[in-house]
């Protein structure tokens, strides 16, 4: 019950922190949405009055804490450049980042896992040594460049999907599933490699302890001591691993929908940004950062679950 | 039962292939306990873990033949292997801590080998495995059974694993060292357990230690091993009343046997060097930064005692019974401490027990020795190096290990090291805790030889802690035995060892030996 508290504090202290530092940061760059709105050539007095119906002549803690207090209660606001409530905005956008989100991390996990236990197993033979260094050259590919060779050899010489043919889920959820398919593994070849080099790793140092050699003892086959007794000690550090991948995915994603022509979060932030809107901005971010701190607490939750040491005190 | 002939054990480590056991011939009958005795890199664990099957065969070689039952293990094919593993012959190892696997009930490993070679429902199982604790004499089994093992005590966990090894019945039970990492009480506990087992069960036991006093109560055989050899084999009472090899003798010589090194004695006349009244000590666990300070723990209450210039006193106690913490206390190194320290000269200087893990691997002994020379300042690079060099030559290492980094030294040298390092600064008193209970029986001899040698010739006093009262007796005048972080009792070694009016001393006495003269 305490830790919930707790929990719960630190979970609203980042998110006002994050969302101040998103306010003054827009403070401090020039310009602001009456000057995106109007552009350069408009007169001082038709901007004073958009600044003055946009309500930002009003001081700066006010003007904080009146989108904090209608954020508290659902209300995100209307969006300057496209007069439109940034809540269905978002809301209609959701889906797609989700889906590249969780697309993403599904096959992270899918990929590493097996292989992972396949190379620490098989780690003298060339084709463990081969993977190495296929995962070493991944790693070492930022995801938009990857999203850019996966849209030419797929998209252009494969043809298995048309690049910028970007069908949205209320229209095609199949086609929309299909086409998101590559974008996230753009994104999730290089935390995968990471993935699968660190449970490697892991699983190689946990088969050298002893509770491994009494395992043994006991009569288990090497099979037996790999999946009832080192992979789940061995998973324990790469949980903390894909627990900090999916807050970078839930990031890393914005860039991938600009490669890809994807009208998600991404998209939008930029452009937002640009036209110095911030109800849109400020509001994609707090739900960013409610997103990682989220995923945070489920990791503390699962690595409870699975090692028995972090639970009770 | 077991018959070993001929065993060689070769490591095909990348290069140079290297045998580790040569000619190793051994008969365990059924019932019987034989016991191996070697210092470490003797072979004797290398030889258990190949009976039990459990080297790996593509790393290491072996040539000979360990029959069981008239079964061939060596050349057996590997699921036939495993179904005598856990079944006929089960293995208890050295560290309780981590034999265990961390996340999995202790039920669930107790339980382990039965699910593996017996088919019986989950019912059975738990009932097979609370009896099992219970017959190991666990207090609670079955709350026991839900627990995991960093909620047990060294002994309770030493324990799990017996029982955890004896849940089929096994014909051979292999103990590698079982005892080594628990304190006296519990080891005398475990060697009981043993033997009732053995009683009780029939169960053969193949004893590993390179404590010779444990094999000679437990064992009717022993073998004793020195460099991948038999040095020499027999009934337990004749190889120790008429040891045949001189390297069985030196062994036996180097047990610590309740015997003074001729020539320590207490002065009452002497100055203080060290006052101690009242000292308290806790320890805060942190837990987060919302809760910095959750229960701290009391670990040393209400410590008085003074020590003398030029004495050797021993600080004597289980465990968590928080000698090293007031050995930190006195040195200043805790924050949250209560009472009075005075010191009459320098600061002392420490001495720790893992000699592999306190000296710097990355560093030079030259370097290492010179550091607190040049933290002091004052010394000019030519005067470090000389001082550094006379302080080898006292520890008895000549000067070519200046050059030489911490990985290239044994053992035994490295705690020589760790002692030169520690009177660099000329301090008039050491604190040494546990200094020779990493080391093997021959080298641990040298070692407090040669605190003897640095307490006669420097006149530097020692506070010498240690769980091992055989070697407090060799070294110590007068002594503290602390338990659950107070002092029981403290006096010289007569008023101890011959009039002991605790009960835990007694307790202590008895457990490690000791008979009153």
């Amino acid at each position: 019950m305490k830790t919930a508290v707790r929990k719960a504090a630190a979970f609203i202290i980042t998110v006002l922190l994050v969302t101040l530092f998103v306010f003054i940061a827009f403070e401090l760059i020039p310009g602001d949405a009456a000057t995106a709105k109007l552009g350069t050539s408009a007169t001082p007095e038709a901007y004073e009055a958009l600044r003055e119906e946009l309500g930002l002549t009003r001081p700066f803690f006010v003007r904080y804490f009146s989108w904090l207090f209608s954020f508290f209660f659902g209300d995100m606001g209307t969006s300057y450049s496209y007069g439109v409530s940034v809540r269905s905005m978002l809301a209609s956008k959701l889906p797609i980042t989700l889906t590249l989100t969780l697309m993403s991390f599904v096959m992270i996990i899918i990929l590493s896992i097996p292989i992972g236990v396949l190379s620490s197993k098989y780690e003298d033979r060339a084709g463990a040594k081969a993977l190495d260094v296929l995962g070493q050259l991944t790693m070492s590919v930022p995801p938009f460049f990857l999203g850019i060779l996966i849209t030419y050899f797929f998209g252009m010489v494969l043809r298995l999907f048309t690049p910028g043919g970007f069908v949205s889920y209320d229209v095609n959820p199949v086609r929309f599933a299909a086409y998101l398919f590559f974008p996230s593994l753009a994104i999730a070849l290089p935390k995968a490699a990471m993935s699968i080099k660190l449970l490697k790793t892991s699983i190689l140092s946990e088969r050298k302890l002893d509770y491994v050699r009494t395992a043994y003892s006991r009569g288990n086959s090497s099979m037996d001591v790999m999946y009832k007794h080192v992979l789940k000690n061995a998973i324990i550090p790469v949980i903390t691993f894909l627990g900090m991948t999916l807050a970078d995915i839930v990031a890393g994603s914005l860039v991938i929908e600009q490669v890809f022509s994807i009208p998600g979060y991404g998209r939008l932030l930029i452009t937002s940004i640009s036209n110095r809107d911030y109800p849109v901005v400020q509001a994609i971010i707090a739900i960013i950062a409610m997103l990682v701190i989220i995923i945070n607490l489920i990791v503390d939750v699962l690595y409870q679950v699975m090692d028995p040491r972090l639970r009770g005190n | 039962m077991l018959d070993v002939t001929d065993l060689h054990i070769e490591i095909e480590d990348s290069l140079i292939p290297e045998t580790v056991v040569y000619d190793f011939d051994l008969t365990v009958g059924a019932g019987e306990i034989v016991g191996i005795v070697g210092e470490s890199g003797s072979g004797k664990s290398m030889s258990a873990l190949a009976i039990a099957g459990l080297l790996s065969r593509r790393d290491m070689k072996k040539h000979g033949s360990i029959t069981f039952e008239g079964n061939e293990l060596l050349t057996m094919n590997r699921s036939m292997l495993r179904r005598i593993q856990g079944d006929d012959i089960a293995v208890v190892f050295q560290e309780p801590m981590t034999s265990l696997n961390p996340v999995k009930t202790i039920g669930w490993q107790v339980e382990e080998a039965l699910r593996i070679h017996r088919d019986l429902s989950d019912e059975e199982l738990k009932r097979a495995a609370v009896k099992m604790l219970d017959d190991v004499e666990i207090p609670d089994p079955e709350g026991c059974y839900h627990k995991y093992p960093h909620e047990l005590s060294g002994g309770m966990r030493q324990r799990v694993m017996i029982a955890a090894a004896l849940i089929c019945d096994p014909k051979l039970l292999i103990a590698d060292e079982p005892t080594t990492a628990l304190d006296v009480t519990i080891q005398a506990q475990i060697i009981e357990l043993l033997k009732k087992i053995n009683r009780e069960k029939g169960t053969a036991i193949l004893f590993i230690s390179h404590d010779l006093s444990l094999v000679r109560t437990l064992c009717s055989r022993v073998v004793v091993m020195n460099k991948g050899r038999i040095v020499e084999s027999g009934p337990v009472e004749d190889v120790f009343a008429h040891p045949k090899e001189e390297y069985t003798r030196q062994l036996i010589g180097a047990i610590p046997k309740f015997e003074k090194i001729a020539g320590v004695t207490y002065h009452p006349d002497r100055k203080p060097i060290l006052e101690v009244s009242h000292v308290s000590a806790r320890y805060r666990k942190v837990t987060g930064y919302f809760r910095p300070n959750s229960k701290p723990k009391q670990v040393v209450s209400d410590v008085s005692f003074t020590m003398y210039e030029g004495e050797i006193m021993g600080l004597v106690g289980e465990s968590g019974s928080g000698k090293t913490t007031l050995g930190k206390t006195i040195l200043g190194m805790l924050d949250d401490t209560e009472g009075k320290i005075v010191h009459y000269s320098q600061m002392p200087q420490m001495i720790f027990q893992d000699p592999y893990g306190s000296l710097n691997p990355t560093k030079t002994v030259g370097r290492i020795l010179e550091e607190p020379l040049r933290i002091k300042g004052g010394y000019t690079a030519a005067e470090r190096l000389a001082m550094a060099k006379d302080m080898l030559g006292l520890v008895g290492l000549d000067e070519t290990y200046l050059k030489r980094k911490p990985n290239a030294l044994s053992g035994g040298q490295r705690q020589r090291v760790c002692i030169a390092l520690a009177l660099m600064l000329g301090p008039k008193l050491i604190i040494a805790d546990e200094p020779v209970s990493a080391l093997d029986v021959t080298v641990q001899e040298q070692v407090l030889n040669l605190l003897i040698k640095v307490n006669r010739e420097l006149g530097v006093a020692i506070l010498f802690i240690s769980h091992d009262l055989k070697v407090v007796y060799e070294l110590c005048s007068r002594m503290i035995v602390m338990k659950s972080g107070q002092i029981v009792e403290q006096g010289t070694d007569d008023e101890i060892y011959n009039n002991p009016r605790h009960p835990y001393t007694q307790q202590l006495l008895s457990s490690a030996g000791y008979v009153n003269r």
